[in-house]
């Protein structure tokens, strides 16, 4: 265990206080576990840069919401399901598609898939795609903390709210930043340069997760 | 299929300038992973940039390991001894022990008869090898047991001396164990040394 410790302090996983507190309480724990799902989306980088790939271009309330839905559904199926049917998926190569859903987002908003193959995937449909990946490495972090099986339904439950709790926190703070810098003029210039950015920001991810898979 | 345009502000984008884009992308990802994450995070070092900047195995365990054991080539030996006290009369018992090799010890002074806890005047220090008659205490004051770790600060001769100032006679006894290979006992004038098989 110890030495995995320094790259499980670097990748997003609930961290070590935090894991030893709730696997130490025994039966239902609403309120612990809905603070780790909250602050788990809250500081979790890969999920932030997600969304903030999805709402990038979302001017109307109603698109964000909509959009926010389909991730939430996606995540939340998973999130449930992979916990309850105990799937054991390797969470770095789960991480890794986290990572390539941020550039596949990034190469989406520039208008790649048009530009270049001259087609795309409904983007519904791909963000309630890869909603259902991301609650899968939801649930690779809330099944290392090996919870007890009497309050299991209870405390995911409980975690689940709290993720959409964070996610609101969350998206309340990027769609506020945005809609301020979309006032500008020069957004979209930037917005072409922050999107290749964001791509970048994926790759990065995905290859630090797949060289987590591979080596340790 | 096609709702995105009907949802979102598409940007006026060009196959050339979507290309270049995740050219740009890919680059920057591609050297931030093999300069940075890789060597840092991996102990891999593909272009020997990680070794240059310094950053290789900055997240290795054997780097932080390193501080936390010390290897030692000898087997560690266990100890137990007792002193009967007198009244006014005292003792000095002290193990060989280098630069930092460790010992765990625990002491404990009961009445000779009737085996009640007891109070002795006790003072745990070293004399150092390395600089003529260099002395220093690690702990002192009375009482009637003591516990711990030491990490010897030098090396040199490691224990403890024990005075009886009470009225009736005091058995201390004394357990260790550690990477020490002899002992020594100072009483009545006389050094007792003992090779500790």
């Amino acid at each position: 265990m110890l030495t995995l410790m320094p790259i499980f302090a670097f990748a997003h996983n609930i961290s070590g206080a935090n894991a030893r507190f709730v696997e130490g309480l025994d039966g239902p724990a609403v309120i612990p576990y809905m603070y780790l799902g909250a602050k788990h989306m809250v500081t979790g980088y890969d999920h932030l840069l997600y969304l903030v790939g999805v709402v990038f271009f979302l001017q109307r309330l109603k698109d964000v919401i909509l959009y926010v839905s389909l991730f939430t559904l996606g995540h939340s199926i998973t999130l449930m399901g992979g916990v309850l049917l105990e799937w054991n998926v390797n969470a770095y190569f789960i991480d890794t598609i986290i990572g390539l859903s941020v550039a596949y987002k990034a190469f989406e908003n520039i208008n790649g898939f048009k530009q270049i193959f001259g087609f795309q995937l409904n983007a519904r449909a791909a963000v309630l795609i890869f909603g259902l990946f991301h609650g899968l490495g939801l649930a690779t972090k809330l099944q290392d903390l090996s919870l007890s099986a009497d309050s299991l339904v209870i405390n995911m439950l409980s975690f689940n709210v709290g993720v959409e709790i964070g996610q609101a926190i969350a998206l309340a703070c990027i769609v506020a930043v945005l809609g301020l810098w979309r006032r500008r003029n020069s957004f979209q210039k930037q917005a072409f340069a922050a999107n290749t950015v964001l791509m970048s920001l994926g790759f990065i991810l995905a290859g630090f997760q797949f060289s987590a898979y591979l080596w340790t | 299929m096609n709702s995105k345009t009907s949802d979102a502000v598409v940007l006026q984008t060009s196959k050339g300038r979507v290309l270049l884009a995740v050219l740009l992308a890919f680059i920057l990802a591609a050297v931030v992973l093999t300069v940075f994450i890789l060597p840092a995070e991996f102990n891999r070092d593909p272009l020997g940039l990680g070794e240059a900047l310094g950053i290789s195995g900055l997240s290795q365990p054997a780097a932080i390991s390193a501080e936390k054991v010390r290897k030692e080539e000898g087997a560690f030996h266990q100890d137990g001894v007792s002193f009967q006290l007198l009244p006014f009369e005292f003792v000095e018992y002290k193990y060989q022990l280098s630069k930092g090799s460790s010992m765990l010890y625990r002491w404990t002074a009961t009445k000779s008869r009737g085996g009640d806890a007891s109070a002795v005047s006790f003072d745990f220090h070293g004399e150092s090898h390395e600089v003529e008659g260099y002395e220093e205490s690690y702990s002192e004051g009375e009482g009637d047991h003591e516990g711990g770790t030491l990490i010897a600060p030098f090396d040199g001769i490691h224990g403890w001396f024990w005075a009886n100032h009470g009225a009736e006679a005091v058995t201390v006894t004394l357990s260790t164990t550690g990477f020490y290979t002899e002992s020594l006992e100072f009483r009545d004038g006389f050094v007792k040394k003992q090779m500790l098989k």
